[in-house]
């Protein structure tokens, strides 16, 4: 169980980036998080993470406070962030080198062949396109087996025939050991169509404006009537939470 | 010299094709050679057809002969030690001071302002400048030579390093902290090799000014050494003195340089600049 416990962040520049935020995840839930800019939903993310210690309030994971990284959490960033000077195999095993060798390039193998790269093992990050980079990085994250998965806008410097791609791949490694999965988008789609609860989040200062469950079963079908009607309760949120009209309408 | 035409006719037969003038064909080095060979074979045909003298400029043959000459008597294997030896100590010298300086003004913004302006300052002067003042300090024997080498070295060295170390990419660094590592598992495997290809670079700046100052420091009074071999050449009237000596620092510096970039080039693989330069 993933808790986070009335969070707050207020930044050196006197920014209130987060306020009072609290949630609790069970474990193997999805979680997307969406909101304006300046929402705080980066912050919040990295305070899970234990890369920025968050100013009031604490994180929880099944009873021990985050202060620092941990073991237990993995992060995938907006870009990649492959170590140039490592191989692809390097740098899956970045976060296992503690492991016996044997061990190790056993997982790291298992993990590439998972990700679809298991011939790109010796190949350098350059020689990657963007896609097959980032899945290096999912590969990357998930070989130490971490029971929460962070996500940062994961697959927004995507073109969208390979994000939809790389949203049914992350599922489908979702499913191999359920980890916990919290994940910041902008995306509404890729938040209805992985997520089991919506976080809304409101800027200025950063809070949880309204938490939607989207009541979906897996395989999601982008299609279906009902992924649209959930789509469209988190839209409504997210107009609410900016104090607009809904864009309806506007059109 | 006839080995080398031919070597030239057999290479440039096929740069006739286009294929044969690409960077990865067998005619782009031996097309850098064709002006000095033109221009040695030149001077030597000069000199035997009695067009000059050649007693400034001495034709190849001369120089050549000078140049076994002295390698067979030992002296230029003397002499080529001697210098040898005190670029080897000043760059050792200036290289860890560079090094050291350089990690810990790029690391830390408070090093860098309480040292980066003083250091600046003494950069702009000509290191040549010292020279009186090192004689003074150090005498006029190996201390102040290898001293100005090692302020020469330097420079070089430091600015390429903090340069490195302060524009290591804050997000690959949060990487490392993602995953937890330690301070020296961070400078292991996240901060050095993030900063070795600007670290080569610098090296290789600081030994080429390394081979300058050794010539420097040479000329201010020395009783071996390939500079002295110049001086000597000089106040002697020996042209083909003077060029052998040229010659040897040449080889020289070329060996040095190229043993740093084969000692790095392994580590180097990944960088877009070096595979290229690899296949050229």
């Amino acid at each position: 169980m993933l808790v986070l416990d009335r969070v707050g962040k207020t930044y050196h520049n006197g920014v209130r980036a987060l306020e009072g935020v609290s949630l609790s995840v069970a474990h193997g839930d999805i979680v997307a998080v969406v909101g304006g800019s300046g929402c705080g939903k980066s912050t919040m993310l990295r305070a899970i993470a234990g890369l920025d210690a968050p100013s009031r309030g604490r994180v929880v994971l099944d009873g021990a406070a985050i202060a620092a990284p941990h073991e237990k959490i993995g992060i995938i960033f907006q870009e990649p962030r492959l170590l140039p000077w490592l191989t692809v195999a390097g740098n899956v095993a970045f976060g296992i080198g503690h492991l016996p060798r044997s061990e190790r390039d056993g997982r790291v193998a298992r993990a590439l062949a998972r990700v679809g790269l298991a011939d790109k093992a010796q190949a350098w990050p350059r020689e990657l396109s963007g896609g097959q980079a980032q899945r290096v990085a999912i590969a990357r994250a998930l070989v130490p087996q971490p029971e929460v998965l962070l996500l940062d806008e994961p697959f927004s410097a995507l073109d969208a025939f390979t994000r939809a791609d790389l949203q049914d791949h992350l599922l489908a490694l979702w499913a191999d050991t359920r980890p916990t999965l919290v994940l910041v988008t902008h995306d509404v789609d890729e938040a209805v169509a992985l997520a089991d609860r919506v976080l809304v989040m409101q800027p200025r200062p950063g809070r949880v404006f309204e938490e939607i469950a989207t009541g979906l079963a897996r395989p999601r079908d982008r299609r279906a009537s009902a992924f649209d009607a959930a789509r469209g309760r988190v839209l409504d949120a997210l107009d609410r939470s900016l104090e607009r009209a809904p864009a309806t309408a506007i059109a | 010299m006839a080995v080398a035409e031919t070597h030239i006719d057999g290479e440039m037969a096929p740069g006739h094709g286009r294929s044969g003038l690409l960077p990865g064909g067998i005619a782009g080095p031996a097309l850098g050679l064709l002006v000095p060979v033109l221009a040695a074979v030149g001077w030597e045909l000069a000199v035997r057809l009695g067009w000059s003298s050649g007693r400034l400029v001495p034709p190849p043959s001369v120089v050549w002969e000078t140049f076994l000459r002295l390698a067979e008597g030992g002296e230029l294997g003397r002499h080529a030690a001697a210098t040898l030896s005190r670029v080897a100590v000043g760059f050792g010298a200036g290289v860890a001071a560079g090094t050291f300086v350089g990690a810990v003004t790029g690391y830390s913004t408070f090093f860098s302002r309480l040292l980066d302006p003083t250091l600046q300052a003494l950069r702009a002067i000509p290191s040549i400048a010292w020279v009186p003042l090192f004689i003074l300090w150090f005498g006029i024997f190996e201390a102040s030579k290898v001293t100005l080498i090692a302020v020469g070295v330097f420079f070089p060295v430091y600015l390429g390093v903090m340069g490195a170390v302060a524009s290591v990419d804050r997000k690959i660094v949060e990487v490392g902290r993602a995953f937890r590592l330690s301070g020296p598992q961070m400078v292991r495997r996240i901060l050095l090799p993030a900063v070795l290809p600007s670290y080569v670079i610098a090296l290789r700046s600081g030994l080429g000014l390394g081979w300058m100052f050794v010539v420097a420091a040479e000329f201010m009074g020395a009783s071996q050494g390939l500079g002295y071999l110049l001086i000597d050449g000089q106040q002697l009237g020996k042209p083909a003195q003077i060029v052998a000596a040229i010659v040897a620092f040449a080889i020289l510096g070329k060996i040095t340089d190229w043993l740093i970039v084969a000692a790095t080039g392994p580590f180097l693989r990944w960088e877009d600049r070096f595979a290229r330069h690899e296949a050229a």
